[in-house]
Parts: structure tokens; C-alpha cells; sequence
């Protein structure tokens, strides 16, 4: 069989789709769910129910679960378009694309027939407590505690830089259950309520925006076997499984791609006049695009037909994190020569900076590029052995 | 989707990897550098009996695929012919083989050989080559050129194209050597491959020759499918080709420390012999300039735009 870079038919419908979606839906001027205009967060909820009416929501899902059974390139295909809008489904991407199957995988009748609906309808979000203030790359070393008592255990401990925590209803919470040989045993996956009084959280502000990150404290939170997901103490093959909805992403690439395709139009006849080099640097960047995107193809790839290896995904991860930061640095150059007067170039100019702001986090978040580093030089390396 | 070669194409390039090792492998490149008037003769009877002649890069999806993985292969070893430039020859024209060259000092790496030459523009102007200068390093000849016509348009993404094949070729090398070294290499008690200094910059370097890998197959998909974009796919193949050579060349000889430029260390060789592929028919900068300047504001079109 020889190549085929196409990716079908009803991947092209379903890109339209969601592009007339977004379109008709979301607000020109959006910057995600997470800003100070309560009315973005409103918009989130309401496309989500609007995808949701439209069987989008949970396309990537099974069947079985009320899903769409979609193809990994339909798949792929969501990922692109939603990241590039900045993300209209809020913070229930992260339900849809990976707490959601993880329970359909790990939890038990009970467990599912609870959380798989709201997940599904696109009403309830989750955030992830698995980082804490000494447990970030190495987060097997995580301190928060549950302690067992005859009506279940005892949480208590902190985690930080916990995404959407202050409008969130879920937390999918990792801790301690026991002291095992070595500090990846002995770890719980738990599914708790964020309004338990047992639960503060104190948002964190920041550069990346002002609902992005938070610190959680658990102060003796009542769980029982009933929260419990997957087995007692072996909580850490969960996180693995979790890790590997996550190699592929978000589809940073799609973002970048929009606002570089879209910096000509928006100087119009000025885009001739910019430096050379600066257009030159926009060429290289809109390659690293499409380097990036194939990349990420290859990825999907190997995953859909089992043939993945630790290494493959983290090539990508480095290459696309990159392209994030090094493509909010050539748009703000050309942000700087757009006049901020031009009614024409303010969403521009707003997107191009709260890109800038975002992909600091890029190489930070989600596994660190140093993470990347070390998996993809130990495949490397073991190919010599 | 198909992200890869075909299965046949991906076993013609394994056989062409054994086959060019059992034709004298790394020592190919020093005997033609001894001797350039040698390498019709070193390479010419092993690309033949490979049938690389018989492969049709223009018409035939199979043999394009075929083409490029046997290119990827000649760059492993820095075979010291032309087989890119061979397998690019136009169909209309009764010559060897094609060259892309530059406006100015127009040039190939054809020092040395018998074979006929066309020339080609990045503009589409075609010419014969005429006559030759004097052979430099890496068997560049200037080329004199004479005026056929200017119906090459379609002719420059495949003369682009299959070279950058070849030096993915070299980079999968280079890098494969440098692994191998850094593996066996003990500084302080422990193999440099046990620092993470030596690790990250491996990283950086597959990072690159990966990235690399996946736009070759998708320059040659947009030329197998007849894209009219197929030429601006080539330049920014090209121009991501020659980036990926700097650092993976880079990474890789500061990896292999001083022994990396010994003539007894196949590295020095696979990379000066790089250095016409990432030269001609334009250097970086010139090609990024001649990137920016065919796609104007439109950026690259393709699939997902």
C-alpha cells in the first residue's frame, strides 16, 4: 500500500462541522472558558450541551457508553479544531477525553452509571489532583496521605497547580494508601466531590490566566471503598493508563497554525512591508506547523494499531511544545506592527498575547520537556544495548 | 491514512542497504575520493544490478516510493554517485539525469562521471549541461549550461525531493553511529551515554531527524498525488532538511569528541560529504528566502488548512 496523507471524507464533513459550530456558537472575540467575563465560562457550558444535542461531545467514545465510536482521525480531527478555538468545551475536555474512559476501563458498574452521563452531557467538570508543592515531574513521591479507619480512609495533604479546581465537581485524586518497596505501590486513585467542606481551594493567580491554577487542601476528607477506582494501593497503573490518553495532547499545532494563517490578512497590504526576515521566520514557523501535525499523525497512528513504544509520543511532545513558544514569538513580533488602534486587528492582537502567555506553560505542563527528554534518549539509548 | 512507505518500497531499501555493504560500504566514498574518475565503476555495477535504473519515479506511485527509499539508503552510506539526480531524470529529455541548480554558478555533484545532464531552474528553465569546471570537494562541478526550454516547472519538487531522501539517509547514520559511540565511550568511570548533558542532546538531534522523516514522506505523497503545491512542499522540505543536517551534524560531532574527525571514523566522512546536499542548489537562507517568496502571505496550503 502506498501512502495517504488523506484523512477521509467524514473527517472533512466533521471538520467543517465543528468549524460552522464554532462559528455560530462561539463568540468572536473567545479566549476559552477561563477569564474574568463569567460569560466565557457560560459559553463553555453551552456549546458543550450544544455538541451534546449533536452527538459530538463524546464521538471518541464507544458505543457501548453512548459514544459516537468514532475513528481516531474523527478523533483527531475534534482535538484540532477545539484547541484551535480555545477550546469552547471548557474545562470538560478533560472529562470527555480522558476521565470519562478511564472509568469506563477501571470503575465499577456504580462508578460508571454516576459519572458517565453528566460526563456525557457535558454538565459536570473534573479537575485532576495529582500534582503536589515536592511531587510535579516525580510525582510518585506525592505526600498526600489516606489514612484507613473502619468507615474508609482519612485525606489529607495538598496538591497545587490544579487546573479548573474552583468550578469543578470532581476531583480524580491520587494518594497515599500504604508505604510499598518501591513509591510507585502503594497509591489510590480516589473519585471525590470538590464540595465536601473537608476541601478548600485557593486559585492561584497568574500569568497563564486567572482560573488556570489553584492549590487544594484536604483536611481529613471522609472517602470510603465506594470512591475508590480500580484497586486499593494500585493506583499507579491508572496513572500510567491516564498518561497514555495524554500522549498525543492537545493539539497545540492547530492554534498556532490559525494565528499564523491569519497574520496576513490582518496586516493586509502592510504584510509586504514587514522585514524579510520576519516573514521568513513565519514560513519556517508554519513549517514547524505541518512537522508538528505529521508528527502527531504518526502518533495517533502507532497507538491505533498497538505498535506504540514509550519514545515515539515524546519525539512529538518536544517538537510541538517548541513550536508553541517559538511560533508566540514570531507572532508577537508581527502583533508589535499591527496598529492598536485597527478595529480590524483587535481579536488579533488579543489571541496572539494570550497565546504568548499560555505556551510558557507549554513545556512545563503535562509532562515537562525534560520528561520528554529522558523517555525519548532511554528509547534511544536501548536500541544500542 | 498511510504515513509510511509501502512495504515493497521500505524491502527494496533494506536490500539496497545490504547490497551497497557488500560493495564495500563505508570504503566506497574513500576510494571515489581517491580516485573520482572511479565512481561510475564503484557504485555504478551495484545501483544496476539493484535494477535502480528500471524505477520509474515519474509515473509510477510504486516506483517513486522505491526511488526515495533506495535514496535513503545511498545516504546510510554515503554512496559516492548521484543516484537522487539520476532517479529524477525527465522522461522527455534524452539524458542521465537531472540536476536543480541555482541561477547563479550553476552547479551539481557530477565531477568525474560520463553520464548526460539536464539542468533545471527553481524558475522551470531547463537546459542541457554543456560542459563542466573544475571538480571541488564532494564532486561539485560548475556546470556550463545550454538553453532547452522552460517547461521544468514540474520537474524541480521531485529534483528537490529525492536528495533530501538521501541526506535523511546520512542523518539516520550519523545518528545511529553517534548512539553506538556514546554507548561504548567511558569518561569518568561511566559511559557518556550515562549524562544527561550527552542524553538531551540526542534528543535534540532525533527530534529533528524524526521531524524530517515525516515531511520527506509527505513532499513525496504531494508529489505522487500531483499537488499543485507539490514545489512549495519540496522548498520547505528542503529548507527543514537542511536545518535537521545542522543540528543532528552538530550533535553528533561534538558526541564523538576529537575522534569524530578522523578519516578512520565514518562520521567525518558521511558528514563533509553532506555538505553538497545542504548547499545546492541553495543554502539555507536562500532557500527560506525562496520559500517566503513563492507562497507571498497565502503560507502553505495543504490538507488541513
Amino acid at each position: 500500500m502506498s501512502m495517504d496523507f488523506e484523512m477521509g471524507q467524514q473527517a472533512g464533513d466533521l471538520r467543517r462541522e465543528l468549524r460552522d459550530l464554532v462559528k455560530t456558537h462561539v463568540p468572536e472575540h473567545y479566549l476559552g472558558a477561563f477569564t474574568d467575563n463569567p460569560a466565557d465560562l457560560e459559553t463553555a457550558q453551552q456549546f458543550c450541551r450544544t455538541l451534546a444535542e449533536s452527538n459530538l461531545l463524546c464521538l471518541a467514545w464507544p458505543e457501548e457508553f453512548g459514544g459516537g465510536g468514532a475513528s481516531v482521525w474523527e478523533q483527531t480531527v475534534v482535538r484540532e479544531e477545539m484547541w484551535a478555538h480555545h477550546e469552547p468545551r471548557g474545562a470538560q475536555y478533560m472529562g470527555v477525553n480522558w476521565v470519562g474512559p478511564i472509568i469506563m476501563r477501571h470503575g465499577t458498574e456504580e462508578q460508571q452509571r454516576k459519572h458517565l452521563p453528566p460526563i456525557a452531557r457535558g454538565e459536570v467538570i473534573w479537575c485532576q489532583g495529582f500534582s503536589e508543592p515536592e511531587a510535579g515531574s516525580d510525582l510518585a513521591s506525592l505526600r498526600t496521605t489516606a489514612r484507613r479507619d473502619d468507615d474508609g480512609w482519612l485525606v489529607s495533604g495538598q496538591k497545587i497547580w490544579t487546573s479548573y479546581a474552583t468550578m469543578a465537581q470532581w476531583c480524580f485524586l491520587l494518594a497515599r494508601t500504604s508505604k510499598g518497596e518501591k513509591k510507585q505501590q502503594g497509591l489510590t486513585i480516589f473519585l471525590v466531590p470538590m464540595d465536601d467542606p473537608a476541601i478548600q481551594v485557593r486559585p492561584i493567580r497568574a500569568m497563564l490566566g486567572p482560573h488556570h491554577l489553584n492549590e487544594v487542601f484536604f483536611d481529613d476528607l471522609r472517602v470510603t471503598e465506594a470512591d475508590v477506582l480500580g484497586t486499593v494501593d494500585a493506583g499507579w497503573s491508572i496513572v500510567q493508563d491516564v498518561m497514555s490518553f495524554e500522549r498525543v495532547g492537545i493539539a497545540r499545532y492547530a492554534r498556532c497554525e490559525r494565528l499564523l494563517s491569519a497574520a496576513p490578512a490582518v496586516l493586509g497590504d502592510r504584510w509586504d512591508d514587514l522585514p524579510a526576515e520576519l516573514r521568513a521566520r513565519w514560513v519556517r514557523m508554519l513549517t514547524h506547523c505541518r512537522r508538528a501535525r505529521l508528527m502527531a499523525y504518526r502518533v495517533v497512528d502507532l497507538q491505533s494499531s498497538g505498535r506504540i513504544q514509550p519514545g515515539d509520543a515524546a519525539a512529538y511532545r518536544i517538537a510541538v511544545t517548541k513550536l508553541d513558544q517559538d511560533s508566540a514569538e514570531v507572532l508577537m513580533d508581527i502583533a508589535a506592527e499591527v496598529g492598536h488602534d485597527d478595529p480590524r486587528a483587535k481579536w488579533f492582537l488579543g489571541e496572539v498575547e494570550d497565546h504568548w502567555r499560555y505556551s510558557q506553560a507549554s513545556t512545563v505542563s503535562s509532562g515537562s520537556i525534560e520528561m520528554q527528554r529522558i523517555l525519548l534518549s532511554r528509547a534511544l539509548l536501548a536500541g544500542a544495548k | 491514512m498511510i504515513l509510511d512507505l509501502g512495504d515493497d518500497a521500505k524491502e527494496y531499501g533494506r536490500q539496497a542497504l545490504r547490497a551497497f555493504e557488500a560493495a564495500g560500504g563505508d570504503q566506497l566514498v574513500q576510494q571515489a575520493e581517491a580516485k573520482p574518475d572511479l565512481r561510475e565503476s564503484l557504485a555504478g555495477p551495484v545501483l544496476s544490478e539493484l535494477g535502480a535504473w528500471d524505477l520509474d519515479a515519474r509515473t509510477d506511485v510504486d516506483g517513486l516510493e522505491a526511488a526515495a527509499a533506495l535514496c535513503r539508503s545511498a545516504g546510510y552510506w554515503a554512496l559516492p554517485y548521484p543516484v537522487a539526480e539520476r532517479l529524477a531524470k525527465p522522461t522527455d529529455l534524452d539524458v542521465d539525469g537531472l540536476i536543480v541548480v541555482a541561477d547563479i554558478r550553476p552547479s551539481g555533484v557530477v565531477a568525474g562521471l560520463e553520464s548526460t545532464w539536464a539542468a533545471v531552474s527553481l524558475a522551470g528553465v531547463r537546459s542541457r549541461v554543456a560542459g563542466y569546471g573544475a571538480a571541488g570537494p564532494g564532486f561539485v562541478a560548475e556546470v556550463e549550461l545550454s538553453a532547452v526550454d522552460d517547461n521544468g516547472a514540474g520537474d524541480v519538487a521531485l529534483g528537490l525531493v529525492l536528495p533530501c531522501w538521501t541526506l535523511l539517509g546520512m542523518l539516520d547514520r550519523a545518528l545511529e553511529l553517534t548512539i553506538a559511540h556514546v554507548s561504548l565511550r567511558k569518561q569518568f568511570g561511566q559511559t557518556l551515554s550515562a549524562f544527561q548533558g550527552v542524553q538531551f542532546q540526542l534528543t535534540d538531534a532525533e527530534v529533528e531527524r524524526s521531524g524530517l522523516e515525516i515531511l520527506a514522506k509527505y513532499a513525496l505523497w504531494s508529489i505522487a498525488t500531483d499537488r499543485p503545491e507539490a514545489t512549495d512542499d519540496a522548498l520547505a522540505l528542503r529548507m527543514s532538511a537542511i536545518e535537521a543536517a545542522e543540528v543532528v551534524f552538530r550533535v553528533c560531532h561534538q558526541l564523538h569528541g576529537a575522534v569524530g574527525f578522523c578519516d578512520e571514523t565514518t562520521l567525518s566522512w558521511l558528514s563533509r560529504y553532506s555538505q553538497p546536499l545542504r548547499r545546492l542548489p541553495l543554502g539555507l537562507s536562500a532557500t527560506r528566502d525562496e520559500l517566503t517568496r513563492r507562497v507571498g502571505g497565502t503560507g502553505l496550503t495543504g490538507l488541513f488548512s
